[in-house]
Parts: structure tokens; sequence; C-alpha cells
């Protein structure tokens, strides 16, 4: 995965009540392992997801993965 | 006309073997050509001082000067050699017997009459081979260019010692196996010259009246062939390649997950070629190789887990005497058929009435009143045997997703259930359950609800005579088994209803987009599937499957399943439950069930949360469209609550929260209210995030 993944956002930690940083994060689907920057919540790690990432990026990744 | 530049050749070094052309006419001159191309060096011994033989007798009679030299200098261009104004005599043609590997005589008149065998165009054994006039024996082009073309084929087989006849049937004039239909099809006549020649708008003309005929039958009837665009022997190669392929992208397997196996393709072809066993075998072998889509199918497949988990699954034998003594008394026993059925209660199960998963889960208040009937009828009959009841899954899901590995268990239990109830006859409403049964199962006798219901009587319904035309869609897993679709004709035509055949119905019924599970894997190709059938009927629809009826009123057709006719009314809902209300009603008629037949109190273990869900139509359109349930939500946003995992927007005021749930990742947006939750958004996705 690029690293097209971050966007700022206004959305923060509600639990931390942090703003939330970018940094490289470990994701897996199938065989793939990947590390990417997301958006995550400093103190407690809760990595956040935007639907746009979700149905965008990630899809098309787990899309060629399922294809290999 | 249709010349463009041709692609700088690619050289092939000629060393396959030395054949001499004795003649450049067209046949000559086709032959030199293919042999060339094969890899062969060509010497062409010509009388004149120009090739094309006979094609210059049309000079300026329909063909231009400048094309034909064109198209001769392409020949000239190919590096062959070529001895203009050479006569050959047979003296030297014995010569170059001995000199060449082969050698082709493409003359107009020769001094020896030779004998040409008729396939191969060689002269007894030997490395003569002769086209052009002197084997056809008349002045056609067409011809004289064919057998240029076969004897080169001859000359390439001789010289490589392949066979000479194998696998030739298809050269000349041949019978096709092909079985056009032309019955629907009207004659154009043939376009008249206004010249000597054909103008090109004349040309056009005569040629568009050519149907190209080859065989497309399946792919008329198919909307997945015909969305793919593809043949099945086109689809065939797709899928070795696909099979075979060990690096790089699967690129066919959207398309192998987007048949239904309905098997029509097979029903229309004259020879009886059909897609469903093919693509049946290799959606198992790519689970067994473990290179099938994890998505294609891993909803369709949890739902068959729930519908076969306690949740719904249940068995019991039809309430016995004692357990029902407080209806034997009058009047209840003189007006309901089911209470004497009880009375005449033996103790064996002579039939099992298993309406399905999916039939449970859209009609679920008909089927308690079709078990009554059931009982009613049927002990009526047959005082000896009792109807019991057996609420589950088939597992037609594993097998359309080629889960071989989940078959035995689904196929199992039904089985263990069957010995243990004595064998009895399974009452089957589902036409998926019926091939399940079929395939995997034959020793089980089974029986369609709608053969019962014909032969042993309808349930009181309000019937009025004349009120409406309806067309049925018959469900393509009943297409073999005339009975039901008798059955099904029967009972619509005893309840006042007049049948406009469809031209894909009984024996060539069309899906509707849900076998194979193709409205999991590829929900468009599925909704193609519906507006096929729907565009092709102007009445309204009566289909016998419950998902049929889904598919058709999702297309916001006016369909009827034929229990609405029983049970319902006309006005019977043109709205289908969601795949969470699905899950919900299973449970519910589990749970009902077992309450007003059987008298047993289920102990619920339904989640209960402190907060209420709202939710707006959009969103519950938008959880369907992402197979996404009610109960997952339910979990993201309780879980959030509880944990605090949630993020906070302050310009909204929203909150966003995710749960893992098994292989799957919610995502829900929503508003807090006090204990009120609206929802605003939900997506997920199968990529697992280490957090941490």
């Amino acid at each position: 995965m690029s690293d097209q993944t971050v966007t700022p956002t206004v959305w923060m930690c509600d639990k931390c009540h942090k703003a939330l940083v970018s940094q490289k994060v470990k994701v897996r689907y199938l065989e793939g392992n990947f590390e990417v920057e997301l958006l995550k919540c400093p103190t407690c790690n809760m990595v956040f997801i935007s639907e746009d990432l979700a149905l965008g990026k990630i899809l098309e990744v787990e899309k060629s993965l399922e294809d290999k | 006309m249709g010349y463009t530049t041709p692609k700088k050749p690619f050289l092939l070094p000629k060393n396959k073997g030395n054949v001499a052309i004795i003649g450049g006419g067209l046949s000559g001159s086709v032959a030199a050509v293919e042999l060339d191309k094969k890899g062969y060096n060509v010497t062409i011994y010509e009388k004149t001082n120009r090739l094309g033989g006979c094609l210059w007798e049309y000079e300026g009679k329909g063909l231009e000067t400048t094309i034909l030299e064109e198209e001769l200098l392409v020949i000239e261009k190919k590096g062959m050699s070529i001895f203009y104004n050479t006569e050959v005599t047979e003296e030297k043609l014995q010569h170059y017997i001995e000199k060449y590997d082969a050698v082709y005589l493409g003359v107009g008149s020769w001094s020896k009459a030779y004998t040409i065998h008729p396939e191969t165009f060689q002269v007894n054994d030997s490395s003569l081979f002769i086209g052009g006039k002197l084997q056809t024996q008349n002045h056609s082009i067409i011809f004289s260019a064919s057998s240029g073309k076969r004897a080169a084929v001859s000359i390439d087989r001789y010289i490589t010692k392949t066979s000479m006849l194998a696998s030739r049937e298809r050269e000349g004039i041949f019978e096709t196996k092909l079985e056009y239909k032309i019955d629907t099809i009207k004659p154009f006549e043939t376009v008249v010259k206004t010249s000597i020649f054909y103008s090109e708008d004349e040309l056009k003309e005569e040629a568009s009246r050519c149907l190209k005929c080859q065989c497309d039958a399946c792919i008329k009837a198919c909307v997945h062939m015909q969305r793919f665009n593809i043949t099945p022997d086109r689809y065939i190669r797709s899928i070795n390649h696909n099979e075979r392929i060990v690096l790089g992208n699967r690129s066919a397997n959207t398309m192998i997950n987007s048949c239904t196996e309905c098997g029509l393709c097979k029903e229309v072809c004259p020879i009886g070629i059909g897609m469903a066993d093919i693509i049946h075998a290799t959606r198992q072998s790519m689970v067994e190789r473990g290179k099938m889509p994890l998505s294609a199918h891993d909803f369709a497949l949890k739902d068959m887990q729930f519908s076969q988990s306690d949740a719904f699954s249940m068995v019991r034998k039809q309430p016995s005497k004692e357990q029902s003594k407080n209806l034997f008394y009058y009047p209840v026993i003189a007006f309901s058929g089911y209470a004497r059925g009880l009375y005449k209660g033996s103790g064996k199960t002579g039939y099992l009435f298993y309406p399905g998963c999916q039939l449970s889960a859209t009609h679920t208040d008909f089927i308690g009143e079709i078990y009554k009937h059931l009982v009613g009828v049927i002990k009526a009959k047959e005082a000896d045997n009792d109807v019991g009841l057996y609420l589950g899954c088939c597992g037609a899901p594993a097998d359309w997703a080629g889960r071989v590995d989940l078959m035995p268990e689904s196929v199992e239990k039904i089985h263990k259930v069957w010995e243990e109830m004595g064998e009895p006859t399974f009452i089957l409403a589902c036409s998926s359950c019926a091939s399940t049964f079929e395939k995997y199962l034959p020793m089980v006798k089974t029986i369609s609800l709608w053969e019962v219901l014909d032969t042993y009587g309808l349930p009181t319904t309000d019937i009025k005579k004349g009120r409406r035309v309806l067309s049925i869609h018959d469900a393509c897993a009943t297409r073999h088994d005339a009975k039901i679709h008798e059955s099904v004709r029967s009972i619509v035509k005893t309840l006042g209803y007049s049948i406009e055949e469809l031209e894909y119905s009984k024996e060539k019924a069309k899906c509707c987009g849900y076998g194979g599970l193709v409205a999991n894997a590829n929900p468009e190709q599925a909704e193609a599937f519906a507006t096929d059938l729907i565009n092709a009927s102007e009445q309204d629809i009566l289909v016998y499957c419950a998902m049929c009826k889904d598919a058709m009123v999702k297309g916001h057709k006016r369909a009827f399943h034929i229990l609405d006719l029983l049970y319902g009314t006309q006005d019977a809902p043109q709205k289908m439950p969601t795949l969470s209300q699905r899950q919900n009603n299973r449970k519910r008629l589990k749970h009902q069930l077992l309450k007003e037949i059987w008298n047993e109190e289920e102990s619920t273990v339904n989640a209960t949360y402190d907060f209420t869900l709202h939710m707006s139509d959009e969103i519950v359109t938008l959880m369907e469209k992402r197979f996404i349930l009610l109960g997952d939500v339910e979990k993201v946003v309780d879980h959030s609550l509880t944990c605090k995992e949630r993020f906070f927007n302050p310009e909204t005021s929203d909150y966003l929260a995710r749960l893992r749930v098994q292989n799957v990742t919610y995502w829900v947006k929503y508003e807090e209210h006090g204990s009120d939750i609206t929802v605003k958004d939900v997506y997920s996705h199968r990529m697992e995030v280490v957090e941490g």
C-alpha cells in the first residue's frame, strides 16, 4: 500500500482526548503483511480508518491479495 | 479497400526444408506464403513475368491494377526466391522432385495426368503435391486459394512426417455440426447490382445479409456470459489459465463466482455442453488450493452456520396425543383438521416437513400454518403417518461455494435425523434443498410441498374466479422436476388465476441471480439476472422460491410467492426482510413453533443492550449492500460504550467506533443522546490492523 492513506482529520481519541498522529502501523490480510502510515491515538494506539480508506485503498488491496 | 500495412514480420529461420512452387498463380502464391510462414525455404518458378496468374483476368473488372500490384508486392517482399519467365517441363519437374524436399504444382495445364489424393492433394506417396486448376477442375478463385492452402498443410505434414490425414475433417466442404435456429429470422432479398459490379455500399448491404451463423444459444440465454462477453470455449480457456497461474493475478476469479450454476446453458445447447459442472469443479479446486477469494462467500457461509446452529435448527415429532389432549373437545375437534390429525397420532413419523432456511426467514408466519395444515390433510388420508417438523439449512450455500469440506457435516446431520425418525419422507418447500437432497442424500425420499398440497388438498382460501393473469417463473433448481411444475400450475389455476407462460420456463427456467451465491460474490451480476427476468414478463410474476421473490421485488417487479396466494392476499407485501431480519425471523420462528405447537419454552439468550439504536432507511439499505448485520452494529456500539474505545469529532459531535468480529472489522459512526444511538454510517474491512 502506498503512503497516500493519511489525510488530516478532526477526529480525536475519545478515551485519551488526544489528537491523532500519523504513524507506521502493521496491517495484515491473508498472506500479506504491510506497514503503512495511518492515523492513531499516540497514547492508546487505537487506529483510525475512514470510510474512504476502508472502501477505497484497503478494499483494493484486499481484492488483489485475494486474487493472488 | 481493407488494406493496411502489415506488421513487420517476425523473421523465422527458414530451416524446416526446401520447397519448390511451380506456378506463381493464385494457388501457388497461397501455398508459397503459407509455407514461408511455417518456416520453409520456398522457391517459386513462374512462367510469366509476374505473380497472380488468373487474378489478372479481373484487372479493371472489379479489381484495380494498383490494388493487385500492391497485394502481389507483399508476397515478393517476403524474401522468397522467385524465378520469373521460367517455364517448367515434366522433365524439369522430375529434377525438382529430386532436388527439393517437396514440390507444389499449381499450373493451369500440364502435359502428364497425375492421380491426386482428394484430401491431401498428394501424388501417390511422393513429394509432389498438386493444387490450382489441375486439382479443382474449375475456374473458382475460392477453390483455387483453398487448394493452395490445403496443399501447404499437406506438404508441412509430409516433410515433418506427421499424419497426412488426422484432424482434417474441417477442411474444404464439410457438413457442420452447427445447429442454427432460423425459425425466427426473416429472410432478406438479394441486393441487386445497379452496374456490372457491386458498389461499396451495395456490397456492404449484401454482405450484411450474412447471419454469421455461429451457435450462441447458451449466450443468448445467459446474462452471465453476456455480461462477461464470453463464449464457453473461451470461458474454459480462461478457467484453465486461472487454475494454472503461479505468479500474478487470477483475473477470472470474479467471473467464475458470477455463474449461478443453474444449468440453463446445457439445457439449450444442441450438443449438451454446460458450464455448471465445470465451474462447480473449479470452485472446489480453488477452495482446495486456498485460492478462493475469502470475501466472495464468507457472509453466506456465516449465514448458513447460523441456520444450522441451535438458533434456528430443531427437529420435533408430531405432538403426541397425550401432549395435545386439551385440543380434543368440541367444537375444536370438529372444525380443526389439525386437532383431528393430532388425535390420530400414531407415533410413527411418516413425513418430515423441511421448510428450509430462506422460506422460514421470508414467510415466517406461514410456516406454523402450513405445518398444521399438513398434519390435518395427511393424517386424514394416511392415519399411520405422523408429520414431524425439521428446521435447518440443507447446506446448499456450502455446495455453491465449492466448500466440499463443509458438506459432510450438513449432510450427516440430516441423515442422522432421517434415520432416528424412522426414515420419513421429507416434504421440501425449497428447490435448492431439493437439489441438495438429490445430490447428497439420494437415499432420502422427498416430495415437494407443492405436490403435497396439490394432492392432499389446499388450505382454505378465499378463491375468486378470473382475478388475474400471472407469469410463472420456475425455480431453476427444479428444471428437471416436471411434477413440481405441474403441481404449482395446478394450484395457481385452482386459486383462479390464469397463466401466461414465459419463453424460458420449466426445463428452460432462468435463475433469479441468487443461485451459486452470485448475489454474494457479485451483486451487480445478480441484479442483471433479475432484470433480465423482469424484462421478460409483462404480467406480475409468481414464484415458488423465497429467493426468487426477493430478487424480483428488489427489481421493483410485483411478485408473489405461491404461499402469498395460499395464505395471504393478493396484496402480499412487495418488500422482503433484510439480512438481519431474516436471522431474527428464523430465531423467532423456532421460538414461536416450540411454544405454540410443542408447548416448550425456550430459554432465550438474546443479547440485551442499555441503548436504543435508531437507523434511517438509507442506513438499513447501506447495511444490506455492505452485508453488515444489525447484530454486528450493536456489538460495535456496545463495545464502544463500555470500553470508551471510540473517536470523537468535535465539529459534528459524532462518535466513530470499531470492533473486529471474527474476520471482519466493523465501523459505526453514531450520534449519542442519552441512551439513544442514531447510526449515521456503517462500513467494514477485512484487513486486520495491528494496534499497539
